[in-house]
């Protein structure tokens, strides 16, 4: 305490204020205060209005009963230690009572108390958005709380448009009340004639099969003429209903590749996403939006055409491959095209054979002239974001083939859902029920009880068989895991998975069975035959009820691992809703439903997983170009918006060493800058700049050139231009992704003369930082510098004490604008392992700790000592961070710069930021055989717009 | 939403002298846990604190403690009442009751007023009080049965805690100078 204020308290009495007012009139109890408010209040209140009424309730709960002084005092008033006790007890029963009561007369509100995905804004207005069992409460709620309510038949219409349709609806229905009469009297009237003719009978037509055109876009599906306004210019997926309730939903004016696509659900949900991918629970999405295209012809045929599209690996066509031909296989992988003289990336595919009838295949394989002729069917399932570059290589490579193979673009006919997490397994068990017994892959589904990884399985593993409607047993149980067949059965199942005997071509190939599965009985009548069903009792699956073929298969993440694998569960786009309303509503073993996901948490996902998202994570194609176009756009715009003292000036950004201004655009991957490509387009290819201009306005909203509509002139005239195509582009697409395997050869191969990855050529990289940081997307990634050749920085070992010396003089930076000489050391230092030395050198400045269980003397000594021993530490701590008279190290220089962030945060399954990236493939290399595998793979990875950087070790993926 | 924050401090008064008209001895533990006389109201309560407030911080101090001050429990069987006061300026009415040295009545007895428990919220101020209201029921039954003279200071002060912890503490806040700001306990 101040002096001043103790010479405040010495001048002033403290009795000096209680004279201003006199006494209040004494009561025997502590709390008759508030007792006499209670009683005043009571009376106040003749009409007992539910407001006071309240007031006292809560008054009364948080009033705590206390006693007099003379109970704590025997009848002389002397001190008793019975009564002593006594009033103690009566203390702890009168505060617990009050904890209780308190609790119990609460403030929330009947809404507050349902789950929290429950709860909605409507509810705290309208008592029949709670649940039934609350529904009484909500309305005495409402009614004491004066809560204003508006029947929306009431509500009168606000604006023209409402008011238009208001006359609209009451129009309507007089024209509607008129027909009905009519009809009615027509009724009268005719009730001769329909007795005259008893034979009539109505001809049952059969509800047309969509057209599928070989070589050419598929057509979108027949829409319902209520919805058909709002998909002009996009695809609604089938639950497209359920999810644009429960999720934010792309634009309207701009959809995602010409779908309307969940971007995020609107609950929060990073943290659950994590666990529900990884711990426990699972995720699923509709990824009805991923293409497929089946190519069919001879078997030669399509293997010229795949090894076209970069599947020449030997160990695909060799022995090795057996079982992916044969169809119990699935392959996953980037799949490219001729360009020029070399090969560009289009996107990730999953390649699917379907198999023939094992009768056949068991004989020949080995013979050769004959399997090349086996007509064979290829499924290629693939992004929307490529597809359309895909389907053209297609078209154009089966044309080739002599005798001629087909493509057939499946898009709007199958539909996929693909589930994650340790519950996925269980709950496609629980909605996928086989239709026939007797189907060999059905059986091995159905003996998948126990697996809690879907990436357990075999790699790359193939179910196909029909399941029965799920609508039949709705809603899913639980599956039982008690009554499963013994561990090591499921653990030989795993291993053995036997499935290539007797193994039938998959139905799902085939349109017809497509077709049947696409007309379910309708809702109507899967209630009514539950009606007249046992209650409890499944229903029977009758001659009406079609079988649905469907595929599942197993994938795991790149990275292997432990990390969860995923479930793709394809089938035909009418039977997709139907499965949805069956997971959505499974109980999970471990308790709880499936989450919900949108696109962000696929992109989460593949994050915490550390591996690449496509196509946010793929610069180096087609699509992940157009996304990085879009996303500078929208950051731009981001960044317009702001006011101009709130946002980022790129230009006044002080890097340290007289470094000033953001290398490059700070809102951009910016692979342009560092490959010194022009930005402009246009000017690149000044030749054809008026034909180049239109079509890359085409390119960056890629949706239009995905246009279904479009005629198909228009399409083959794509098709021929697509030579040119190259021109069109953004000078961003002339980078080259690069595969980890031909990396990881250059890096093995001694000569370095010859083997020089070719320029402008990318690698994505998995970014972890050592100690702390956390990147953004466009962070820029720097190698450490390299030592400058002079003999006097190299000499120098890094000692202990450098840790505290300023990284450099700010003031002679400044002046000089060139980076310390021993930068890399002083990067090199901020590596855990040497962080003991400097460590250590901190703990001396701390007064020594003194021990426990020592006695008083030794305790004073000690004090003492550490108090006379000097160097007191600094006050206040400096700032480790600060670019200018801290101790970081500062950022390298722009020759080190190799490449730049495209997703980064902190990682809830790292426990740190991480981040995933692309990095100069040249630089990098050079780095590597400079520094060795260990010391070369440290970055420096700074954000833009600031001036620190962190220090993280790249790893390719 | 502004949310108000307050915090709630859980007071003793401990006695030191016998009160008036007791004669012979008595055990410590009733000795320190004596109840307050009847005339002491929440609103003398009130006034002492204000007023000692004022004496110590002068107007700046006693304006915001005597708008939000009020008493939320008063016991005067054991001695206890509970404060309620805004979170900004409850080291205020801390320092008022320290400087307390008698009660805030006429002729009041000498007494020390002990803070055993500052909380943001009422329910662990409750529970506190309730933990060392049991304490000292084990101890007055202790010393019915005859047992060992229980340590009442150490029941007192320490409410009960293990001693050898408390040096262990101790040399731990040695090195935290900064008391934490939020809920603190004495121990």
């Amino acid at each position: 305490m101040d002096s001043n204020q103790k010479q405040a308290a010495s001048g002033k009495p403290p009795a000096a204020n209680s004279k201003k007012r006199k006494e209040a009139p004494s009561a025997a109890t502590g709390n008759n205060k508030n007792q006499n408010q209670n009683q005043q209040q009571g009376k106040d209140s003749r009409p007992p209005s539910s407001r006071p009424q309240k007031r006292v309730k809560f008054q009364d709960a948080r009033n705590i009963r206390s006693q007099p002084s003379d109970a704590a005092l025997d009848s002389d008033g002397k001190l008793d230690l019975q009564k002593f006790l006594n009033a103690r007890e009566f203390e702890i029963k009168a505060l617990e009572t009050s904890m209780r009561k308190c609790k119990a007369a609460n403030a929330t509100r009947v809404f507050q108390q349902v789950p929290r995905e429950m709860r909605r804004r409507t509810a705290s207005h309208n008592a029949k958005r709670v649940p039934k069992r609350l529904r009484d409460r909500a309305k005495r709620e409402m009614l004491e709380d004066n809560t204003p309510t508006v029947e929306s038949r009431k509500r009168k219409p606000r604006t023209t448009r409402a008011r238009i349709r208001a006359e609209n609806a009451k129009r309507l229905e007089r024209l509607a009340a008129k027909k009905r009469k009519r009809a009615l009297e027509k009724d009268k009237a005719g009730e001769g004639e329909t007795k005259d003719a008893p034979g009539k009978t109505t001809i049952r037509t059969r509800a047309p099969r969509p057209k599928i055109r070989r070589d050419t876009l598929n057509e979108p599906p027949k829409i319902k003429s209520k919805f058909k306004k709002r998909q002009i210019n996009k695809t609604w997926l089938p639950t497209h209903l359920w999810h644009a309730k429960r999720a934010t939903m792309t634009e309207p004016t701009k959809p995602l590749w010409r779908f309307a696509i969940p971007m995020t659900p609107t609950q929060k949900c990073y943290r659950p996403t994590h666990r529900a991918s990884g711990q426990k629970g699972t995720m699923f999405w509709d990824t009805s939006y991923m293409s497929t295209a089946r190519v069919y012809g001879t078997a030669g045929g399509i293997e010229q055409v795949l090894k076209a599209l970069g599947l020449a690996q030997e160990s695909l066509w060799g022995n090795r491959g057996r079982k992916w031909r044969a169809g119990t296989r699935t392959w996953s992988g980037m799949v490219s095209r001729q360009q020029g003289s070399s090969r560009r990336d289009v996107g990730p595919a999953t390649i699917l054979w379907n198999p023939t009838p094992t009768d056949k295949t068991s004989a020949p394989e080995s013979s050769t002239a004959e399997p090349k002729k086996i007509q064979r069917q290829v499924l290629i399932r693939t992004h929307p974001a490529c597809f359309l570059e895909l389907f053209e290589e297609l078209v154009r490579l089966a044309k080739l083939q002599t005798p001629q193979i087909h493509v057939e673009d499946l898009r709007f006919e199958i539909g996929s859902i693909e589930l994650t997490g340790p519950g996925s397994t269980e709950t496609l068990l629980a909605v996928l029920q086989p239709y026939h017994t007797d189907e060999r892959h059905g059986q091995v589904f159905s003996s998948l009880v126990g697996v809690t990884n879907p990436a357990s399985l075999p790699k790359d593993a193939v179910l196909g068989f029909s399941v029965k409607d799920p609508r039949l047993s709705y809603p899913p149980k639980r599956v039982d895991t008690a009554s499963k067949v013994s561990d090591l059965a499921l653990l030989e199942t795993l291993t053995q998975w036997p499935v290539e005997e007797q193994v039938k071509p998959y139905a799902l190939f085939d349109r017809d069975v497509r077709f049947k599965a696409s007309n379910l009985p309708p809702q109507k009548s899967i209630n009514r035959r539950k009606g007249a069903n046992i209650p409890g009792r499944e229903i029977q699956v009758t001659a009406a009820d079609p079988p649905i073929p469907v595929i599942v298969f197993a994938s795991r993440p790149a990275t292997g691992g432990q990390a969860q694998g995923t479930w793709t569960l394809l089938a035909p786009w009418k039977c997709i809703l139907p499965i949805w309303y069956s997971i959505v509503h499974y109980p999970l073993s471990t308790g709880g439903n499936p989450r919900l996901g949108g696109l962000n948490e696929q992109r989460q996902i593949a994050f915490e997983q550390g591996t690449a998202w496509f196509p946010g994570d793929f610069l180096g194609t087609n699509a992940g170009v157009v996304w990085e176009m879009e996303q500078r756009a929208q950051r731009k715009a981001a960044w317009d918006r702001r006011p101009k003292g709130k946002r980022i000036e790129w230009a006044s950004l002080d890097l340290g060493a007289g470094r000033k201004g953001e290398i490059g655009d700070g809102l951009a991957c910016d692979f342009e800058h560092l490959f010194g490509l022009s930005k402009d387009p246009s000017s690149s290819s000044p030749s054809s700049s008026d034909s180049a201009g239109d079509e890359s306005m085409t390119l960056n909203d890629d949706p239009n050139a995905m246009d279904v509509d479009q005629s198909r002139e228009e399409a083959t005239a794509a098709s021929t231009k697509s030579g040119k195509d190259k021109d069109t582009l953004p000078s961003l697409a002339t980078v080259q992704q690069m595969k980890k395997t031909e990396f990881n050869a250059l890096i093995s191969s001694k000569d370095s003369d010859s083997s020089r990855p070719p320029p402008r050529s990318i690698i994505p990289v998995n970014i972890t930082f050592v100690t702390r940081g956390v990147a953004n997307a466009c962070a820029r990634i720097y190698r450490l510098p390299s030592r400058p050749p002079s003999p006097s920085a190299t000499t120098v070992p890094p000692s202990s004490t450098e840790a505290e010396v300023p990284a450099t003089d700010p003031v002679a930076a400044g002046k000089v604008g060139s980076l310390p000489a021993d930068l890399r050391d002083q990067w090199l230092q901020k590596l855990p392992s040497s962080n003991s030395s400097s460590k250590a050198s901190k703990v001396s400045h701390a007064a020594p700790h003194i021990p426990p269980n020592v006695d008083l003397s030794t305790r004073k000594q000690l004090m003492a000592k550490s108090l006379l021993s000097g160097n007191p530490l600094p006050y206040p701590k400096p700032s480790s961070v600060g670019i200018n008279g801290g101790d970081h190290p500062l950022c390298p220089g722009e020759e080190d710069l190799i490449g730049f962030v495209t997703a980064g945060a902190y990682s809830l399954s790292e426990g740190k930021g991480t981040a995933v990236g692309a990095i100069s493939a040249e630089k990098a290399l050079d780095t590597l055989k400079e520094f060795g595998a260990k010391e070369g793979r440290l970055c420096v990875v700074r954000n833009a717009g600031e001036s620190v950087g962190w220090l993280g070790r790249w790893e390719v993926i | 939403m502004v949310r108000l924050k307050d915090r709630y401090l859980l007071v003793n008064i401990v006695y030191t002298d016998l009160p008036p008209g007791q004669k012979g001895p008595v055990p410590d533990l009733l000795l320190y846990n004596q109840p307050t006389i009847g005339e002491l109201k929440p609103q003398t309560i009130l006034r002492g604190i204000r007023s000692q407030v004022n004496a110590l911080f002068g107007d700046c101090g006693s304006g915001p403690v005597e708008r939000s001050l009020q008493v939320k429990y008063l016991s005067t069987a054991t001695s206890t009442f509970i404060l309620r006061i805004s979170r900004a300026h409850y080291r205020l009415v801390w320092a008022a009751l320290t400087f307390m040295d008698r009660l805030p009545v006429k002729d009041g007895r000498p007494c020390i007023f002990r803070v055993v428990r500052v909380s943001g919220t009422i329910r662990k101020v409750e529970e506190e009080a309730i933990r060392r209201a049991k304490l000292l029921v084990l101890a007055a039954k202790d010393e019915m049965a005859g047992k060992a003279p229980s340590d009442a200071l150490n029941t007192l002060f320490r409410g009960g805690k293990d001693a050898a912890r408390n040096l262990v503490l101790v040399n731990d806040d040695h090195e935290d100078a900064e008391m934490d700001e939020g809920e603190v306990s004495d121990g």
